[in-house]
């Protein structure tokens, strides 16, 4: 390019900045979000799977019916090392208590127990500078984010209830970061850490119930990847110990190796974030591809006279391509640094969710470099088009150009009718008219809007659903306080502990067991994580006035059935996803081995703990027992927190006077908070979508605008030339933005109807287990009109200010 | 005389809804190396039309059109543009000068495309040129800042960067007044005798005093074609 093209080009740029500035806005904007997801998700990966295996995982735990003596299994996990593909072995035991501290009220525990003298070569859990195992037999550590949830301090006492139901006395010795957990505040659960010692009572062995061992591949010496290859080994694992020890096997627990419990959800999340953040950029580098259509046009008797004195297509060609990489340079430049501070601060934010803290969060040199050659090449990409079309401009369609000669479309020959509507404003007709004489113009300043209303009214649909997620759960929770007990115990008697407490209205009670489940003749395998929540099982025998789940196959129980279970989707998918109802299933219960018949499956939502119904009758008649309870429901006089704190403690109270053991007693509030800690994520992908999208739908309809004006110069100029105030002018341009805007929202219509049906049965599948209620926000459709309108008016005030104020000799002489 | 311009034949035609317009009808042409030739006629007689041919801005339709050395039919796009740089001065109503560049670089614009002068010459030459046309003092202002008259010189300076042979020259003085545009036919007929071939379209009455020949044009034909002696109205 010659020296003096590069005036021209520097000159063309300075003249007119505010159009470059829109786009190299419009650009760095979107390219921010796709730059800042793109080095989230690069990095996610590498940082759960880092953190998660720096805890070295067992790569299955097998789970005794019943403890046994801890010294005996510590012999076993050493005898454990010669089977074949075993690496590492370690005898644990873990149990759910309750923790109280200076009188606060009792919050949920889950404790992991190791020996004293455990080498901490797997499984581990980070004490940092503040303590070394073993902790002393009156100490516990604590995970460092459930300090907060009990209210307690490093040095204070808390009380915690051990498996036999005494209450123990432990000081805080310190916190651990184990970043193999979700975090206490999502599961709204701390986690708590002690050795054998605490649990010994005279007379009375210390037992532990979990052998945890690390498997390779064959001839390997790290754990394995493959997960059929852990399932088969654990399993061989189990079945020696029956044999060999004459040990029952309630669970072969083996998790998805090498990924954390929530990675899966973390990539999703950011995938679907990069998946809308692409989106986003590749509108905007439409919409910036457009701009630079119109600045060609406008360009086209430059054009003209260029070839008129000697430039050949080429030369021109390369002109307007430096004007493109100029942009996308400088858009570029602009936005590198603020994506990698995005993309910083999101997987901070997001590892934080995950009780993760990072190793490093720069993100690889791939992502970077993927933005940088995006940032640079996609703009110049989309605007090879308009610009081949502007360089190959021959010398007499530049004399023969004079602004808007495109032939009128079908649109205007069908508003051309509306002149018979008897007192419509005729500037008002100008107006809709105009709108459709550049029906690529149209489509794409709607398109941009109509996509950001879109993803924005879907993203308030979802919060919608996903507030219903809490409604119908509290619809169906007609119950005020769950009580736990540790025991089963006769269920006239545990009613009668607690029916005539004050405040109490009602009384359920039911029962609720840890249970294997597999296919007839194999060891009950799941991918239960270590926190005994996601992936665990467990057989409920439903009450009777609890409402019945959604059946998705087959039936629910019938009145006093036996021998049939009802399974929901989550424990069907996890545990034997190839059993349907009617099939025949094996459950564990009590170190017993039961053939059921599966008699349905029905959808629940929740967030890891998978469901086995059956009734009462059913599960007495397979248990060989009277009818056990060991879960009680209270219905409150009152339902306002404090009566039903009251309440819990008041039954906690007398059921442990009546002799019964009680692992936990609290309001359902606990359990509301842990859904909506899970069900948060969702809505953040679509809000943080649907920003950049009106960003830069913004500038569409700003540049549409802008451009529709440029092309009108002389008939802007014929209207002052004939009378037009400048009102008028003004209010005829701001009528069509407001046109447009509108248009926008109608379009929108049934793509975000589509979207929140879409993602709310794939992001309800994925964080709920089941889609979210469909739910339309109408809120959030009023939102947007509004907000697209004040974009609208905001986008055309400068068009409509330049149209008021074109003289008629500016618009002669426009060139 | 070699002739510069050899027009053989040419028709030009253009699609008007369902029908055509014949814009020149059967036309045939030769001027000569040094002719300073007027192109005159009615509105819609076909002169800015038979201009653009002359220019490569136009193909016709049918016939040769052969100018400063070129058959403009044989030649593409491009190549008409690199003619025209080299061969060629063209002097439009609508071919003003480019808004965001001086007056003085818009005059060494074609002298960069052409590659014809040195380039450490190319300025002095702009300079040179914009003297010659009277505005050698408003050569680094933008052309926003010109009278029309002015940005008109500016045109003309532009128009002879590359020392052309040929000029073409479509109502030049079309948009100025009287005594301006007695000063820019004077500056053509200066070129001439400097032995420049100089092709005006023109509604001039004074046309004929400062032409060697004048071509009359109705309907797309040529209806006459007068020697003038010059100076003989003066």
């Amino acid at each position: 390019m010659t020296g003096l093209l590069l005036v021209k080009l520097r000159r063309d740029l300075q003249a007119s900045w505010p159009r470059f500035a829109l786009m190299v806005i419009a650009l760095a904007v979107s390219l921010v979000v796709f730059g800042g997801m793109l080095c989230g998700w690069s990095s996610i990966g590498r940082e759960t799977s880092s953190g998660y295996m720096r805890t070295i995982p067992a790569s299955a735990t097998i789970v005794l019916d019943q403890g046994i003596d801890a010294e005996r299994l510590a012999a076993i996990a050493s005898a454990a090392l010669t089977r074949p593909g075993v690496i590492a072995a370690t005898a644990r035991a873990q149990f759910a208590s309750q923790a109280e501290s200076d009188g606060s009220r009792a919050v949920p525990l889950q404790i992991f127990v190791a020996a004293p003298n455990d080498p901490m070569r797997m499984v581990k859990f980070d004490l940092g500078q503040e303590g070394h195992w073993p902790p002393a037999a009156d100490e516990i550590f604590l995970r460092r984010d459930s300090l907060s949830m009990l209210g307690a301090a490093v040095g204070e006492v808390v009380t915690i209830r051990l498996p036999n139901g005494d209450r123990a006395r432990l000081r805080v010795a310190g916190t651990v970061y184990d970043p193999s957990l979700a975090p206490s505040p999502q599961e709204q659960r701390g986690y708590g850490y002690l050795s054998t010692a605490a649990l010994a009572r005279p007379g009375q062995p210390v037992l532990l119930d979990q052998l945890k061992i690390q498997i390779a591949d064959a001839g390997q010496m790290t754990a394995t990847r493959d997960r059929s290859r852990a399932v088969a080994v654990a399993g061989e694992v189990g079945e020696w110990m029956g044999q060999q020890y004459g040990l029952t096997i309630r669970e072969v627990q083996v998790p998805k190796p090498y990924a954390h419990p929530h990675q899966w959800q973390a990539d999703v999340l950011l995938l679907s974030l990069l998946g809308g953040a692409t989106a986003a950029l590749l509108l905007s580098t439409i919409l910036v591809a457009n701009m630079l259509s119109n600045l060609f046009t406008q360009q086209i008797p430059q054009i003209g006279i260029l070839k008129a004195i000697g430039a050949r297509s080429v030369r021109i060609r390369r002109f307007y391509f430096a004007m493109t990489l100029l942009i996308a340079g400088a858009a570029t430049v602009l936005a590198l640094g603020p994506a990698i501070v995005l993309g910083q601060n999101g997987l901070q934010a997001l590892l934080g969710m995950l009780g993760i803290v990072p190793v490093s969060l720069t993100p690889p040199w791939w992502a970077v470099a993927i933005i940088l050659v995006v940032g640079l090449l996609l703009p110049p990409l989309m605007a090879l088009p308009p610009l081949l079309k502007a360089s190959r401009t021959t010398v007499r369609a530049a004399i023969d150009h004079r602004g808007l000669t495109a032939p009128a479309s079908a649109a205007t020959g069908v508003l051309a009718r509306l002149s018979r509507i008897r007192g419509l404003n005729r500037g008002m007709l100008m107006a809709f008219r105009n709108i459709a004489r550049r029906p690529a113009r149209f489509w794409l300043a709607v398109g941009l809007l109509a996509s950001a209303g879109a993803v924005f009214v879907a993203g308030m649909s979802l919060m919608s659903g996903t507030r219903a997620i809490g409604e119908l759960q509290k619809a169906q929770r007609y119950w005020d306080v769950d009580v736990q007990l540790t025991a089963p115990a006769a269920e006239a008697d545990v009613i009668r502990s607690v029916t005539d407490l004050p405040g109490v209205h009602r009384v359920e009670a039911w029962r609720r067991e840890p249970v294997g489940i597999a296919e007839l003749g194999r060891l009950p395998v799941t991918r239960t994580y270590p926190d005994q929540g996601h992936g665990s099982v467990a057989i409920n025998t439903q009450s009777a006035t609890s409402a019945t789940p959604t059946i998705l196959e087959g039936r629910w129980l019938n009145a006093r059935e036996t021998g049939s279970v009802v399974l929901n989707q989550a424990t069907r998918d996890n545990a034997v996803p190839d059993l349907r109802a009617g099939d025949q299933v094996q459950l564990f219960i009590n170190g017993k081995a039961a053939t059921w018949r599966i008699a349905g499956i029905v959808e629940e939502r929740g967030h890891g703990a998978g469901g086995v119904y059956a009734t009462a009758e059913g599960l007495t008649a397979a248990l060989g027992q009277g009818p056990l309870v060991n879960q009680i429901r209270i219905v409150t006089a009152d339902h306002d927190e404090p009566a039903r704190n009251k309440v819990a403690e008041a039954a906690s109270k007398a059921l442990t006077q009546t002799g019964f053991s009680v692992a936990s007693a609290a309001s359902i509030s606990r359990s509301e908070e842990i859904s909506a800690g899970h069900l948060g994520p969702v809505v953040l992908v679509l809000l943080g979508v649907a920003l950049p999208l009106a960003v830069v739908g913004g500038i569409g309809l700003a540049s549409v605008m802008t451009a529709n004006i440029l092309d009108r110069m002389r008939e802007f100029g014929i209207m002052h030339a004939i009378g037009a105030r400048p009102e008028t002018v003004r209010w005829i341009v701001v009528a069509e933005g407001v046109f447009l805007a509108i248009t926008s929202c109608l379009i929108a219509i049934l793509p975000a109807l589509v979207l929140t049906a879409i993602l709310g049965a794939g992001l309800g599948s994925l964080f709920t287990n089941a889609p979210l209620p469909y739910r339309v926000s109408g809120i959030g459709a009023g939102i947007w009109i509004v907000f697209v309108i004040l974009i609208a008016a905001l986008a055309t005030e400068a068009a409509a200010n330049r149209a008021s104020r074109i003289t008629v000799r500016e618009a002669l002489n426009y060139l | 005389m070699k002739a510069v311009i050899q027009v053989r034949d040419v028709v030009k035609t253009y699609p008007l809804g369902g029908s055509e317009i014949t814009a020149i009808d059967q036309l045939s042409l030769s001027i000569d190396q040094g002719e300073f030739v007027a192109i005159v006629g009615r509105s819609g007689s076909g002169k800015t039309t038979l201009l653009n041919l002359l220019a490569g801005i136009d193909r016709p339709t049918s016939g040769t059109v052969h100018a400063a050395g070129a058959n403009l039919g044989s030649l593409s796009e491009s190549d008409l543009a690199a003619w025209r740089g080299r061969h060629v001065g063209l002097v439009f109503q609508f071919f003003q000068l480019l808004p965001t560049l001086t007056v003085a670089e818009n005059v060494m614009l074609p002298m960069d495309f052409a590659g014809k002068i040195p380039a450490d010459q190319r300025h002095s030459r702009a300079k040179h040129l914009l003297d010659r046309v009277g505005i050698g003092d408003q050569a680094d202002k933008l052309p926003m800042m010109l009278s029309g008259g002015q940005q008109q010189r500016a045109a003309i300076a532009r128009a002879l960067a590359n020392d052309p042979p040929l000029l073409l020259a479509d109502e030049p003085t079309g948009n100025l007044d009287s005594t301006t545009a007695n000063a820019v036919l004077t500056l053509f007929a200066d070129l001439n005798r400097e032995g420049r071939t100089i092709v005006v379209v023109s509604h001039e009455r004074d046309i004929r005093s400062i032409v060697g020949r004048e071509i009359v044009l109705a309907d797309g034909r040529i209806v006459a074609a007068d020697r003038v002696a010059i100076g003989a109205s003066a």
